[in-house]
């Protein structure tokens, strides 16, 4: 019996999502709940690029989810109970060498997207999938598109409303 | 892009929106509370990116996009409050809101 690579792919995934999902749930520190909670909105965008070829989802995952609301989390996390005496005096080397890890990450990145292994980058990434999503806003969905534009020009203004001292 | 059904992408969404909703009830910090809702929403967009390719079309990915939309907005006014209400009550756990309990 031939296993199938995918659904190998597929188990491994599910078992890190499950994993940070625990640890949004377990982690006493905060910040670390918020860091688990990237990094399962970080898997799930992976999931979402190999397994379900959906590229532009798994993008948006990324800028939106991870780089927007998880970084305001954090924000506001720190803005409040950052205790002191617990985020200090830990610079230790293995800072270097996850920046260290960080960077190499990124150097592969970049030579699977430029280099001569093109090919591992997954199908359905060619652009198919965001004319696709596109045409389907802008005919089917462009009232329920517009309506959110204005639930976050809403969200904002209410925002500011809600945390300004004196109006 | 064989082998994995519809049914393992549902129990792992379903799992995942589990996870959340017992995180909503367990923590007491209002934050880490927002944390496992959005935990909630990640699971059920699972589920529509896993609906949507069993059914061969991107309309659920239509909606993931207006589940990260409205997410987003949800953040922006729930840490407005958050923030507002740890300045009037000192802290973000959510036993401080004990304004209407007798």
């Amino acid at each position: 019996m031939v296993v199938n690579v995918w659904y190998i792919v597929f188990l491994l995934l599910a078992f890190l999502i499950l994993l940070s999902a625990l640890g949004v749930l377990f982690f006493r520190n905060p910040v670390y709940s918020a860091l688990s909670l990237l990094a399962n909105l970080c898997v799930t965008a992976v999931m979402y690029l190999t397994l379900m070829g959906a590229p532009f989802i798994a993008m948006i995952q990324i800028i939106v989810y991870a780089g927007a609301i998880v970084v305001f989390f954090l924000f506001v996390l720190m803005l409040m109970n950052l205790r002191k005496g617990e985020y200090e005096d830990r610079l230790v080397p293995w800072r270097a060498l996850l920046g260290l890890g960080v960077g190499a990450v990124f150097a592969i990145q970049t030579f699977l997207l430029t280099g001569e292994w093109k090919g591992w980058v997954p199908s359905g990434s060619q652009g198919a999938n965001v004319k696709a999503i596109s045409h389907l806003i802008f005919t089917r969905y462009i009232l329920a598109f517009e309506l959110v534009s204005v639930l976050i020009f809403v969200a904002a203004l209410g925002a500011v409303a809600l945390a300004k001292k004196k109006l | 892009m064989v082998g994995v059904g519809l049914s393992q992408y549902t129990v792992l969404g379903v799992l995942v929106f589990l996870l959340g909703a017992l995180g909503l009830v367990i923590r007491k910090n209002a934050i880490v509370m927002f944390l496992c809702l959005e935990l909630m929403l990640n699971g059920v967009n699972i589920l529509f990116m896993a609906l949507a390719r069993a059914r061969g079309n991107v309309e659920g990915q239509v909606i993931v996009l207006f589940v990260m939309a409205v997410a987003a907005a949800e953040a922006a006014i729930g840490m407005a409050v958050i923030t507002s209400f740890y300045r009037n009550r000192g802290g973000v756990d959510v036993d401080r809101a004990d304004l209407m309990k007798w």
